[in-house]
């Protein structure tokens, strides 16, 4: 009987494949099984070729575009699933990014046969639908038919292969991925940064989320793969909300690189805030991080000098006085932890606050940079010997003064001091612990903090309960003061790189002018040191010089007048954008090696009257800087038959009209009037 | 400072380049000219509803809201209670779909428009800075010149429905503007061609 079947079977030929074509898609719709049983699930496949240049759409076509839908008639019995999407290509075009498939796709729809399904020949038909584009988009629709034989037996199409090679494209199950998604931050507005984790194998450096669509909020193109813990893959994406609340779960295909091959992994993750209880287990790790990292600190060039000095302490110390040693320890060891605790509560605070917190964020700070500039300069003074630090101890001579006792209130100085300095040097171990810290609660911070404090301060609490263990070291004497000298010099360094990052952040006469107020300082610390402590005579006019000098210089450096033209960067765009918001525009071509810009500058463009201009029309000022002659700038500059700067040209209010070409040496009275008509 | 302050200003600029466009916030600014040679400036139209389309009949998205006549009554709609229509052409003078003034004229007409103008937008200065990515792709600014609505045209993204079955958001957006209301669906995700944007 079975075989009079299958004879039945293999007897009905009729399986060709239905094939259409459109404008520029040709599909055809093709079955992995030319003969099934009732009960089987057979895989159906519509294979869309798109010439070259053109394509059709993902599942979400991202910012423009269709999906590809198939609308299946089928005879009773035979059910479709939902199509199966192969990993799309990620089409970035202009600013909006669209996801798509060029060349061939195959997109799979399961067909489940009933069980009670009668024997005999099927006829599945199938209307796909698709917008193809390539620099325009065309709807393309074709109405496919393919057959299948019901019967006892199995067979496979001469296009299983074919289709069993779309499935390995299809994103696999993220099964042992671990993957998780958690919302970085509260939301600015209409969007909200979200972080997706998962698993990843080594060799994997690049990653990517692509979202399934959603009519309420869009998961942006953009991406960023934020730093994690090794074997972790994490990525940073853009949400978009367009209505309602914020997402309680997101879904998609994780994409990841690995040797060559990209690969896709189905996800739908539940948006979470962002973890903590997971990794109980490894905050002990995380803590022998910090201890380690902390321990560590002590010997970066930026607290180097600050402990040395300290070891030199106690070996003045040690025989004398172990137990003043042990007190002054413990008392160093509460100036760090103190410091420490306040930097746990600042990161705590601006973390509340809804701030990005990071190690070290305080550099971002010009006025706190340039400070601490200043403290490491005095410093590296103080080592040379230039002058003396005695706070709370006795007054120091060059001769006496290491071997004088510190007093408290100094040793207490001296673990803020190191705290403070230990900042900008993350230490290895350090990174990774405080990255766990940042992203964790007020209690862990704090916790990691302290942690962090206490590795560095271990060694000097054990030393001082331990002098023995300076044996090492060889007898106070001479080579003390040399060391002391020689450990100035890392210090200096310090304060070159200071330097670096406060300039930053201040143009080119503050910078001069800092630098100046350094050198003022240094000496007011000399005058000090050598009059004011080591002198007999006149002392209090030592004090009082050397005061007013330091203040005086730091007077120039600072408090210029800060009120500038809120200049920004030229471009044809920004040309163009304040145009179209019908705002006069004033540009500058400069350089700084263009003197007569520079002359311009000072006496027809930043003065008050010029500044108070621009406001009152609302215009738009663009600086070109041509320092180092970029291209763009060049072309401009010929546009309006210069070869060089300066070129001052101001754009009317009213569109389409010419900029005015202002001549190349300026007067107030040339720039006001030009405004003034750019107004009308 | 002065470091600091170009590269600001750059990040402002990349930002607004692109999609600067914000519900509840004032629509940005704009003078354009349309097919026939005269002057829109959105300050113009304060104490106005204006509706901005970004339009390329080529693309079947728009097209299905055409050929339908669906779009131009709700144009009429719009116009004929006193409010701004305006449609924003951003394809590139190079695209095939772009129009010289004379094919667009014979659009306008072949296309029995009721909008109140066709603005020439082949910069694409206008589509950036509103952030139009489709065509259609819509906006709605209530009199104060604030912007209520942007995105979808309505709720059905196909080239082939019939837009009279669909739920359309600008309709909706502008009925309830004129009844003195905020609209109840304010932003949406715009669906259709790309624009077509000079590069």
């Amino acid at each position: 009987m079975q075989r009079i079947l299958t004879i039945l079977a293999a007897g009905v030929l009729a399986f060709a494949a239905g094939a259409a074509n459109a404008a520029h898609t040709q599909t055809r719709l093709v079955l992995s099984a030319t003969a099934a049983r009732p009960g089987d699930t057979i895989m159906a496949g519509l294979e869309l070729r798109m010439e070259p240049g053109w394509h059709t759409y993902w599942k979400n076509p991202g910012a423009s575009g269709m999906a590809t839908k198939i609308a299946w008639q089928l005879p009773p019995g035979v059910t479709a699933g939902e199509i199966q999407w192969p990993l799309p290509d990620k089409l970035p075009e202009a600013d909006l990014t669209t996801y798509v498939y060029q060349g061939e796709v195959m997109l799979l729809v399961p067909l489940k046969l009933a069980p009670d399904l009668k024997p005999g020949a099927l006829e599945l038909k199938a209307k796909a639908s698709w917008l193809e584009c390539e620099q325009i988009c065309v709807p393309g629709s074709a109405n496919l038919t393919a057959r299948i034989v019901i019967g006892s037996d199995t067979k496979p199409s001469p296009e299983a292969a074919l289709i069993a090679s779309w499935q390995t494209k299809l994103p696999k199950p993220a099964d042992g991925l671990s993957a998780r998604a958690w919302w970085e931050q509260a939301a600015s507005g209409d969007l909200r940064p979200l972080i997706l984790e998962w698993t990843a194998p080594a060799a994997s450096k690049e990653a990517d989320f692509f979202p399934a669509a959603s009519d309420t909020f869009e998961v942006q193109p953009v991406f960023e793969i934020v730093s994690a813990e090794s074997g972790l893959l994490r990525i940073r994406k853009m949400v978009k909300k367009f209505e309602g609340g914020w997402p309680k779960e997101i879904s998609g295909v994780l994409v990841q690189q690995a040797g060559g091959e990209r690969q896709g992994f189905a996800v739908i993750l539940p948006v979470g805030n962002a973890p903590t209880g997971a990794r109980q287990q490894s905050l002990w790790l995380m803590l022998f991080y910090a201890f380690v990292g902390g321990l560590i600190l002590n010997i970066m060039p930026c607290v180097l000098p600050v402990i040395a000095l300290k070891i030199l302490g106690f070996v003045a110390q040690s025989k004398e006085e172990p137990r003043q040693v042990r007190k002054l320890g413990l008392i160093y060891a509460g100036g760090v932890l103190v410091s420490f605790l306040v930097l746990a509560g600042i990161v705590i605070g601006l973390k509340t606050a809804g701030h990005k917190a990071g190690w070290g964020m305080q550099f971002g700070s010009p006025v706190f940079v340039v400070c601490l500039t200043a403290l490491v300069t005095l410093v590296a003074l103080n080592l040379f010997g230039v002058f003396e630090i005695n706070l709370g101890g006795r007054v120091m001579n060059a001769a006496g003064g290491l071997a004088s006792r510190h007093g408290a209130a100094g040793a207490f100085f001296n673990g803020v001091l190191a705290t403070v300095l230990a900042t900008p040097c993350t230490a290895p171990f350090l990174g990774t612990a405080l990255g766990f810290a940042f992203a964790e609660t007020p209690l862990i911070v704090v916790l990691m903090f302290l942690t962090i404090g206490a590795g560095l301060t271990a060694p000097y609490v054990v030393l001082s309960w331990q002098p023995a263990w300076l044996k090492f070291l060889p007898q106070p004497g001479a080579w003390m003061e040399k060391f002391k000298i020689a450990m100035g010099f890392p210090m200096l360094a310090t304060a070159v790189w200071l330097f670096l990052l406060a300039a930053g952040n201040l143009d080119k006469s503050r910078t001069l002018w800092f630098g100046l107020f350094l050198v003022a300082l240094g000496l007011a610390a000399w005058i000090w040191g050598e009059f004011a402590q080591r002198g007999t005579k006149h002392r209090g006019l030592a004090m009082a010089v050397s005061i007013l000098f330091a203040g005086g210089i730091g007077a120039c450096a600072f408090c210029q007048t800060p009120d500038q033209i809120a200049w920004q960067s030229w471009s044809p765009a920004a040309v163009a954008q304040a145009r179209a918001a019908s705002r006069p525009v004033f540009v500058d071509f400069t350089a700084d090696w263009c003197v007569t810009c520079q002359v311009n500058k000072r006496t027809s463009i930043e003065i008050p009257s010029v500044r108070a201009k621009l406001k009152e029309i609302n215009a738009v000022a663009l600086l070109g800087d041509y320092t180092r002659l970029p291209d763009s700038l060049t072309d401009e500059l010929s546009r309006f038959g210069r070869a060089g700067v300066p070129l001052v040209l101001v754009y009317p209010k009213a569109a389409g009209e010419p900029p005015m070409v202002l001549p190349a040496v300026l007067t107030p009275g040339v720039v006001l009037e030009a405004l003034e008509k750019a107004a009308r | 400072m002065k470091r600091v302050l170009p590269l600001l200003a750059v990040l402002t600029f990349a930002g607004a380049a692109f999609g600067a466009a914000e519900i509840g916030q004032p629509a940005p600014g704009f003078t354009a000219t349309d097919i026939n040679g005269q002057t829109h400036k959105l300050s113009d139209y304060q104490g106005k509803i204006v509706v901005l389309e970004s339009y390329n009949l080529d693309c079947p998205f728009c097209a299905n809201h055409f050929k339908t006549g669906a779009m131009q009554e709700l144009q009429n709609e719009v116009t004929s209670a006193g409010g701004i229509w305006l449609l924003v052409n951003s394809v590139n003078p190079k695209h095939p779909s772009h129009r010289s003034t004379e094919a667009a004229k014979k659009e306008w007409a072949a296309q029995k428009m009721k909008a109140t103008a066709w603005l020439d937008d082949s910069s694409g200065v206008i589509g950036k800075a509103y952030g139009m990515r489709t065509t259609p792709h819509l906006f709605v600014i209530d009199k104060n010149g604030i912007l209520v609505y942007q995105g979808a045209i309505d709720n059905q993204a196909t080239p082939d429905h019939d837009p009279r079955k669909a739920r359309n958001y600008v309709r909706e957006a502008f009925q309830k503007l004129q009844a003195g209301e905020k609209p109840v669906v304010m932003q949406t995700k715009s669906y259709g061609c790309s624009v077509k944007y000079a590069e």
